[in-house]
């Protein structure tokens, strides 16, 4: 074997652990989706690990109609966008409050927005439960949204912060040359300067919240309120003998997410550990 | 230009909505938490002061004890298996020569994007003692290793830890494969001409300058592993009987199914307490590295 050869062998065979892992990684979904088409003879029997012989697409039809699943993606949907909207323009307000503007106490009011990053969320469980009954939010979306807004907000106006620091100090003298005043600034010239931060920050809280499930487990109880993560989760009881429709929904629910991500990967996987340069 | 970018109004108006927002739903609880950890209190109206005695009741509770330990599994299999494999695949994802560099790691990440009930009713399918995936594959390949996973009590806290390890791999795969890469190669040109070998260079080279890194993942790894709860809840609540318990599963007990609200408030508090004190000694020890 010539040199180059055993170069090009050791690379390969170095490579190996790379897609043992891939299996690893993706082998379990595979199976998850293929045994969403098929009947409990062959998911047990016959056929545990290939791909469905006949594709019975019924299983999703039964997942479908037979189970409130449209209603938990409407519920989703409806609170993962309205906490992420808020979010956004919320801490970007405050961002550029205390980025741009000038005002005696803005590195203390920053400092005290910090701590939210490092407080573990199971803290607040308790006296957010107390809150939420008080305030009569007990299984509505204002229950979810409004404590995910407060809990993505420190997270967010930091990025947004780091984000607007590095805009040219001259922006704001111009604009207020040309008589813009402070909310046309901030309107017509910072929201559209700071795109692609909004961009991140969008597409990490929406994950996040579409995702959330230990506060939704306290907080909704109604089944009509219930987002995906915690819909799904009575499917295990009732569905204990159907795998295959047990298969069909987990794919249902999971299917957005990961189009999403697909179409998507850079801008997901930069969202996603934009954290790390914040926190670290 | 002060008057103009100092405008009260206005400032009022960008700060207020975040700001009580964010002090009445995350800043006021913790306070009550901490206060509320010094009381009897069933959570609706009888508060009694009653000092420490939750926290003396907590030192001789025996959950405590398997929690803790719980915590500890959890954040030693999220280390070795995220940090310590995801170092591996990492250094030799970021080598050139690989091929496929995009699908591997699109592939690592998808799980992360994956709803946490997904993910663990997937694996109880996985784990399931008849007709899972694992104990299959091993009958497959005349391996007599078949276990009853999640309800064994030794080996169910590492089983359930590692759907939590094998769902974020991906994350901390991105972070270390991010960090890798922000390090100037010829760095490790230079010490691979001086006749370091290529993996010596990594370990001496490409790893310390990766310090911040490692300092990010080590502090997700264990506070996570800490304050473990939503794969304990669905995969086997807590079980075979109390041996899966964790700090979060605690206070999710006593507050909301015993209604102990007092004592689970200082549950809560020592939860706190642990992951500050996990991560600043995480912080002091790499911040010790950087000066000798």
């Amino acid at each position: 074997m010539s040199k180059t050869a055993l170069s090009k062998f050791r690379q390969a065979v170095l490579q190996i652990p790379l897609w043992l892992y891939f299996i690893v990684s993706v082998y379990p979904l595979f199976w998850m989706v293929s045994y969403s088409f098929k009947n409990n003879d062959e998911i047990f029997v016959s056929n545990p690990f290939g791909l469905p012989t006949h594709f019975r697409y019924e299983n999703y039809i039964n997942a479908w109609t037979q189970f409130n699943i449209p209603r938990y993606f409407l519920n989703s949907l409806v609170v993962s966008t309205i906490s992420t909207l808020f979010i956004l323009l919320l801490a970007l307000m405050f961002a550029f409050a205390v980025a741009r503007m000038r005002w005696r106490f803005r590195s203390a009011v920053r400092t005290y927005m910090i701590i939210g990053m490092f407080m573990p969320l199971q803290v607040i469980m308790i006296p957010l439960a107390i809150l939420v009954r008080d305030f009569h939010l007990t299984n509505t979306y204002g229950a979810l949204i409004l404590p995910y807004i407060a809990i993505g907000l420190p997270f967010s106006s930091m990025i947004f912060y780091g984000f607007l620091t590095a805009i040219p100090k001259e922006i704001e003298e111009a604009a207020c040359m040309d008589g813009a005043n402070i909310y046309r600034l901030f309107l017509k010239i910072i929201m559209p300067l700071a795109l692609p931060a909004i961009a991140t920050v969008a597409i990490f809280q929406f994950l996040n919240n579409w995702n959330e499930f230990t506060l939704a487990y306290i907080l909704i109880s109604d089944e009509n309120m219930k987002t995906l993560p915690l819909g799904l989760l009575f499917f295990q009881g009732s569905y204990s003998t159907d795998w295959g429709a047990m298969g069909a929904v987990m794919t249902m629910a999971s299917l957005p997410m990961v189009l999403v991500y697909l179409f998507l990967s850079e801008q997901v996987e930069r969202a996603m550990t934009v954290g790390s340069a914040v926190k670290g | 230009m002060n008057k103009y970018l100092g405008n009260k109004p206005a400032l009022a108006l960008f700060l207020l909505p975040a700001l009580i927002l964010y002090s009445v739903i995350l800043i006021y609880p913790v306070l009550q938490t901490v206060l509320r950890s010094f009381y009897d209190w069933d959570g609706l109206s009888t508060l009694t002061f009653s000092g420490l005695s939750n926290y003396r009741e907590l030192f001789s509770d025996p959950l405590l004890a398997t929690s803790l330990k719980n915590g500890l599994i959890f954040a030693i299999v999220l280390a070795v298996f995220q940090i310590g494999l995801g170092t591996l695949l990492a250094l030799i994802c970021a080598d050139p020569r690989t091929r496929g560099r995009k699908i591997l790691k699109t592939s690592y990440f998808i799980p992360v994007v994956l709803s946490v009930t997904v993910v663990c009713q997937l694996w109880i399918a996985i784990y399931d003692p008849t007709n899972g995936l694992i104990n299959r594959l091993f009958d497959l390949l005349n391996i007599p290793y078949q276990q009853n996973w999640l309800s064994s009590p030794t080996a169910s806290i590492i089983a359930i830890a590692f759907v939590n390890a094998w769902q974020f791999m991906g994350y901390q795969f991105a972070l270390l494969y991010a960090g890798v890469k922000s390090i100037p190669e010829d760095y490790f040109e230079a010490a691979t001409i001086d006749g370091c070998s290529k993996w010596r260079a990594h370990w001496h080279v490409t790893l310390p300058l990766m310090r911040e890194t490692y300092k990010f993942c080590f502090i997700i790894a264990i506070t996570s592993g800490i304050g473990a709860f939503v794969q304990m809840l669905i995969m086997t609540n807590g079980g075979p009987g109390t041996t899966n318990y964790t700090l979060t599963f605690m206070i999710y007990r006593y507050a909301f199914m015993e209604s102990n609200y007092g004592y689970a408030c200082a549950v809560s508090v020592l939860l706190v307490l642990i992951s500050l004190l996990a991560t600043v000694v995480i912080n002091k020890l790499f911040d010790r590295g950087q000066t000798a």
